[in-house]
């Protein structure tokens, strides 16, 4: 009966043309009027709302109240107000209160069948604070790369996010002892990455793709260029000339240049070798 | 003899109204003291409506839905999946459900038909046909036979072999008799025409409308899943209050005021164009909602399409916007929109012209001389049109249209225009529409750039839609930015939003076509396992798994213009900008993800691990919140590295010319080719049934995926220093 009140009313104000806003403060709920914010049987997200971004004027807050809705506002500073050390503060908030130390969060090994406490660790927040920090703070973002790793560790793009991290280490290394062990430590993020979407037999019968990960390709020729492994980046450049051959690059400079490279490579491995022979 | 005053027509309108004067539009089919009427084809309704006919005919809603091959391979590949349960159950069923609580109940109603839910099963009964041609779930409940039949067998045990496309039971022979293809999804037999089901949505679809259904709601707000009551008698719902008595009596025009109302307003809209999709709760992963109604809350839901949810939340759901009004569905959707000229407004730094909302025809609502006793003469209004312009356009041939739909049905791409100016073509309808659905600017990008450096293109986009944009079965309507940045001598520097030509040979295409309307984005590599036909039929048929039915993603890999998952997620400024909202399969600990490692060893998640997918089956939760927000200007960043000198120089390019040329615009894409493809496979000789259900092919995806190019644009240049 009291849904029917309420319809009526609906109707009264459609049929008089005075039309309410929604979002009225009301506590009365009036379906198709005072939708949602007002309607008690929407149900309240849990600490887990998901994974990703919201717009953050839709949740009509100034102040966030659990884990979820600090990443939100630092995922807005960031997003839309171009403000990352606000953005930097909330994600960092948002993680102590989403947290495996202070057992905030916790590691999902088995497939729940309800309600979890402490709730699963999240992952979004963790990778758009490693994002920010990796030019000022790159170890400690190497480390949240790396929860996310215990969180999915099927995620692409996080170990190629760690690889990148590890590149500008090594080409801002003030100790150049340390470059090569830098440089392995990308080359070995960038093929950990390579190794969650191999290219199967399966993927070539359907698609006719015998190489995929372009820009991870790129990235690990540009390794050994720098570290002057002409055979690996050769390797490196032919692959990734195979995974743009039916996808281009969002840089198609890039292949202009990988086939010259391919070249040169292929030429100074090929005098490497006869010089090898000579001796 | 014309009389002023119907004074005999209204003291029976008096005297039909009265009675009504306590009742309510919630609550169930009460039909009133309204005679029954079983629901008409449109074509009876036309003698009197012919304007209203002929617009409807042209509107994808009705007709072509229900013969759609996208539809139909939809429908066909969720029932793959779980084993036949989308398809209906009536009231003379002898199937039984069992509930949380161990007592097994009778199984004999439908999403359409259940009172209230008590298990997943019941949505997920008629699930589709629910909306589509929700009152014919009842209509033959006395006995009579249903247009689309019940599955003998469902779950284990369903027979993939015999499971037919819904369209194959929209037909009819001379007679008025369903008959059948002569093969399972064959062409429709000689002589034969199509159902009243084949019609879709049809006028009495809406005119016979009761009000709300709150209890059917799964949230108790009349949003989703067809929450109406309709009711099933000569009473007609129309826009206007005091309407003249019908010819003859075929049916009673309605005077219930909150009737009219509601068929007015939004929320009647809301009923069908929010769509949840049962599933089971994957523990505490995500966001779920409930049926409030259900014992326990024992039904669980995640949201599809959200676009009326989407409206309510918007500037166009109150007086806060430019208009200074309410722009409700039916202002852009029935009026003469995008075609009644321009309006200027701001919101927030760009100045928007856009065509103006909610102006109407003056016209009249029945036809003079046709619709009423003694010639009484009707009166012009303020009428509607009944095109409800949307997104998409068929995916069947003008011949495969007429040969379902009868030899009258409108060509989607004829030319010309009505008697208001407003194209024939739904084809070119839907391009107008979405002309007006976003702006974009990129003036706000740096002025300056430098070799070897990093500078940023913003692109500030706004959606002028009404809901979100894309809106609807918003995970696989696409919009997206196609954004180039050359030199002045038009050298190449950066590209996102583009596609590129290439071989498809998971569906018979060995060599790339010409054709980039039947291209993926290249944000990611995907490719739907089809499932196949290779189990064992003396087996129970393995509902629920993926093992024949596929679903899973057989490849998916980042690509080069990946921006999508790495703007939200990492918060990269980098890649493709997509609106196009995200269905996700969280695959659970233990869950195989359906790809195998270097070694050929299937990958076994061995914690939650989340993937899109391109199954609204599949999937167990979803991001709505990646397409526009209406009349919310948002912007995103390009970070754009330019090559080094010394990069040009290796190859062979002196230097950039300067000054850099940067292009954005916002694309529509028809549909994801790789979710056609998808739907082709699986509903092809090797998917599930093992035949060819007769619905899609590459053919048809190359000529008949139509995708819009530039619905909005903006320009500008940057300067290179050296």
């Amino acid at each position: 009966m009291t849904h029917r009140i309420f319809t009526i009313a609906l109707f009264s104000l459609f049929a008089a043309g005075a039309w309410a806003q929604p979002n009225t403060t009301t506590s009365t709920y009036v379906p198709g009027v005072t939708y949602q914010q007002a309607n008690p049987n929407y149900p309240i997200p849990n600490p887990f709302y998901f994974e990703g971004r919201i717009d953050w004027n839709l949740l009509k807050i100034t102040q966030p109240g659990n884990t979820w809705e600090y990443m939100e506002r630092g995922i807005h500073e960031q997003d839309d107000l171009d403000d990352p050390t606000d953005a930097i503060a909330d994600y960092q908030q948002s993680i102590s209160m989403n947290n495996l130390t202070n057992k905030t969060c916790q590691l999902v090994s088995v497939a729940p069948t309800g309600p979890m406490n402490p709730p699963p660790c999240i992952f979004t927040v963790r990778l758009r604070l490693a994002g920010l920090l990796s030019a000022t703070k790159p170890q400690q973002a190497i480390e949240l790369y790396q929860e996310v790793l215990t969180i999915d560790p099927l995620h692409l793009g996080v170990n190629a996010a760690i690889g990148g991290v590890y590149v500008t280490l090594a080409q801002n290394a003030t100790d150049p002892t340390q470059v090569p062990g830098l440089y392995q430590s990308a080359i070995a993020a960038y093929q950990a990455e390579l190794a969650l979407s191999p290219v199967t037999p399966l993927e070539t019968q359907l698609t006719t793709d015998t190489a995929n990960n372009a820009h991870v390709h790129w990235a690990l020729a540009q390794i050994y260029l720098a570290i002057n492994d002409p055979s690996d980046e050769a390797s490196e450049l032919n692959l990734y000339l195979q995974a743009t051959k039916w996808h281009s690059d969002t840089y198609p400079w890039r292949i202009t240049l990988a086939k010259k490279r391919l070249a040169t490579a292929q030429a100074a491995e090929e005098a490497r070798r006869r010089a090898g022979d000579h001796h | 003899m014309y009389r002023l005053v119907p004074s005999r027509s209204v003291f029976f309108l008096a005297l039909a109204v009265l009675p009504l004067l306590g009742q309510t539009p919630v609550g169930g089919p009460a039909n009133g003291p309204f005679n029954n009427q079983d629901y008409q084809r449109p074509q009876v309704c036309m003698p009197c409506h012919q304007r209203q006919y002929d617009e409807l005919r042209s509107s994808v809603k009705s007709g072509y839905r229900n013969v759609s091959p996208l539809f139909n391979g939809l429908e066909a590949s969720a029932n793959f999946l779980n084993g036949g349960l989308l398809r209906p159950v009536y009231a003379t069923s002898t199937k039984t459900i069992t509930l949380g609580n161990s007592s097994i109940i009778p199984f004999t109603t439908n999403m359409f038909t259940t009172p209230v839910f008590e298990n997943i099963n019941q949505i997920r009964a008629g699930f589709c046909l629910g909306c589509h041609n929700g009152p014919y779930l009842t209509q033959g409940e006395g006995g009579t036979t249903h247009e689309v039949p019940e599955l003998v067998g469902t779950g284990t045990n369903f027979v993939p072999e015999i499971f037919r496309p819904l369209r194959d039971y929209h037909l009819v022979d001379s007679n008025g008799n369903q008959v059948l293809p002569a093969t399972i999804g064959g062409d429709p037999p000689a002589g034969s025409g199509p159902s009243p089901g084949a019609a879709g949505i049809t006028c009495d679809m809406c005119h016979n409308l009761q009000g709300p259904n709150l209890e059917r709601s799964l949230l108790g707000d009349g949003f989703a899943n067809n929450s109406n009551d309709f009711n099933h008698t000569i009473e007609k719902v129309g826009p206007f209050a005091q309407p003249v008595e019908v010819k003859d009596n075929f049916h009673v025009s309605s005077n219930d005021q909150a009737k009219i109302s509601y068929l007015r307003s939004p929320a009647f809209c809301a009923a069908c164009h929010d769509v949840r999709v049962p599933a089971a709760a994957p523990g505490d992963l995500q966001h779920l909602e409930y049926d409030v109604n259900s014992p326990n809350k024992s039904v669980t839901t995640f949201r599809l399409e959200n676009l009326s949810s989407e409206f309510q939340l918007g500037a166009y759901s109150s007086t806060n916007n430019p208009f200074g009004k309410v722009i409700r569905c039916q202002d852009c959707h029935m009026s003469k929109f995008p075609y009644a000229g321009n309006s200027t407004y701001q919101v927030g730094d760009l100045s928007i012209t856009s065509p103006t909302p909610a102006i109407f025809f003056q016209n009249y609502a029945a036809v003079p001389g046709v619709a009423t006793n003694n010639n009484f003469p009707l009166q012009m209004r303020s009428v509607v049109n009944h095109h409800f312009t949307g997104v998409d356009v068929p995916l069947l041939y003008p011949s495969e249209l007429q040969a379902r739909l009868g030899a009258d049905y409108p060509d989607p791409y004829v030319p010309g225009v009505d008697e208001y100016g407003i194209p024939l073509a739904l084809a070119q309808r839907r391009q107008d529409l979405l002309d007006a659905a976003a702006r974009i600017s990129i003036s706000n990008t740096d002025a300056t750039a430098q070799l070897g450096q990093t500078f940023t293109v913003r692109a500030e986009c706004v959606a002028l839609t009404g809901h979100r944009f894309p809106a609807g079965f918003s995970q696989e309507r696409t919009g997206y930015i196609q954004l180039t940045v050359t030199d002045d001598n038009g050298f190449l520097l950066y590209q996102s939003g583009y596609v590129v030509d290439k071989p498809h040979p998971e569906t018979g295409q060995s060599q790339p076509n010409g054709d980039l309307d039947d291209e993926d984005l290249e944000h990611i590599h995907a490719v739907v396992d089809p499932g196949n036909h290779d189990r064992d039929p003396a087996k129970p048929y393995p509902a629920g798994m993926t093992s024949n039915a596929g679903h899973t993603n057989q490849v998916f890999e980042a690509g080069p213009d990946d921006g999508s998952d790495s703007r939200v997620f990492f918060g990269f400024n980098e890649g493709l900008v997509l609106f196009r909202n995200e269905l996700t399969k969280i695959f659970l600990p233990g869950a195989s993800i359906g790809r195998t490692d270097a070694s050929g060893n299937p990958i076994v998640a061995t914690r939650p691990h989340y993937e899109e997918t391109f199954s609204a089956a599949l999937a167990n939760t979803v991001d709505n919140f990646r397409s526009l927000q209406p009349l919310v200007p948002r912007t995103f960043n390009y970070d754009i590295t330019l090559p080094t000198k010394e990069e040009l120089a290796e190859m062979g390019v002196e230097s950039i010319k300067t000054p850099l040329h940067v292009h954005a615009q916002i694309n529509y894409e028809h549909f994801p080719p790789l979710f056609v493809r998808f739907l082709t496979r699986t509903t092809g000789p090797t998917g599930p049934s093992g035949h060819d259900l007769g619905l899609l092919s590459e053919q048809r995806i190359e000529d008949l995926l139509k995708n819009l190019k530039s619905i909005a644009s903006a320009d500008t240049t940057v300067n290179v220093e050296e």
